[in-house]
């Protein structure tokens, strides 16, 4: 069950990746790469400006075994949250 | 995920290479198997000046704009960052690779030089086979 934005606000994330200005599958491929630089249980936060980031990356977090916290949509831009879990 | 390449224009590769992409963020291994045209679009002096789209010709510089404006590098980078986060094998048909007089080290990230058999038995056994 994904946390609310209030929720979200308040996470600490231990690396924060910003893949804004880059489109699909750029965002994705930024987020496999820095997830191995959060430890495990660690949080990985991504921004995006791509659309279907928001879309993707819970999927890709879902399908290898990661855990999905949210999104939080700012002015032009989102944050999605990640935890590291292998 | 076995991809067959026959096609050689960038909009057709770009294609290709978000398709790498994806199986790759998924943790799936991807082998390439490029065949005429494909090896073609592979060689290292082609790389760049191989701009000629498939379909639309037309639209080529409104294209290379709206890529441009999206962030979106070329299909070559792409495959390249791909390649080096996860499991992707390049192979080349061995007629594809002597219509074009090419030796490996000729071809963009190819890893070895195979036959038609073993395309045919890669994609029998992928759980996705894609022909492009």
């Amino acid at each position: 069950m994904p946390l609310s934005p209030e929720e979200l606000k308040k996470l600490k994330p231990d690396k924060t990746v910003d893949a804004r200005g880059v489109s699909c599958p750029g965002p994705l491929l930024a987020a496999k790469r820095a997830i191995t630089e959060v430890p495990i249980d660690g949080i990985l936060e991504v921004l995006s400006s791509d659309p279907g980031t928001a879309r993707d990356l819970p999927k890709w977090a879902e399908k290898v075994g990661h855990e999905f916290l949210g999104v939080i949509e700012e002015p032009g831009y989102w944050r999605i949250f990640v935890r590291r879990k292998k | 995920m076995v991809l067959v390449v026959f096609s050689g224009t960038p909009d057709r590769l770009l294609g290709m290479s978000v398709l790498v992409s994806g199986a790759v963020a998924l943790d799936m291994e991807v082998d390439i198997y490029l065949m005429l045209w494909g090896t073609y679009a592979f060689l290292k002096k082609n790389l760049e000046k191989n701009t000629e789209l498939s379909e639309h010709k037309e639209l080529a510089t409104q294209l290379s704009e709206g890529l441009k404006n999206a962030g979106l590098k070329p299909w070559y980078e792409i495959l390249k960052e791909a390649k080096e986060l996860g499991t992707v094998r390049i192979h080349v048909c061995g007629a594809a690779a002597k219509a074009w007089n090419a030796s490996l080290d000729d071809i963009f990230l190819a890893d070895d030089i195979v036959g038609a058999t073993e395309i045919i038995d890669a994609a029998k056994n992928a759980k996705i086979a894609l022909f492009i």
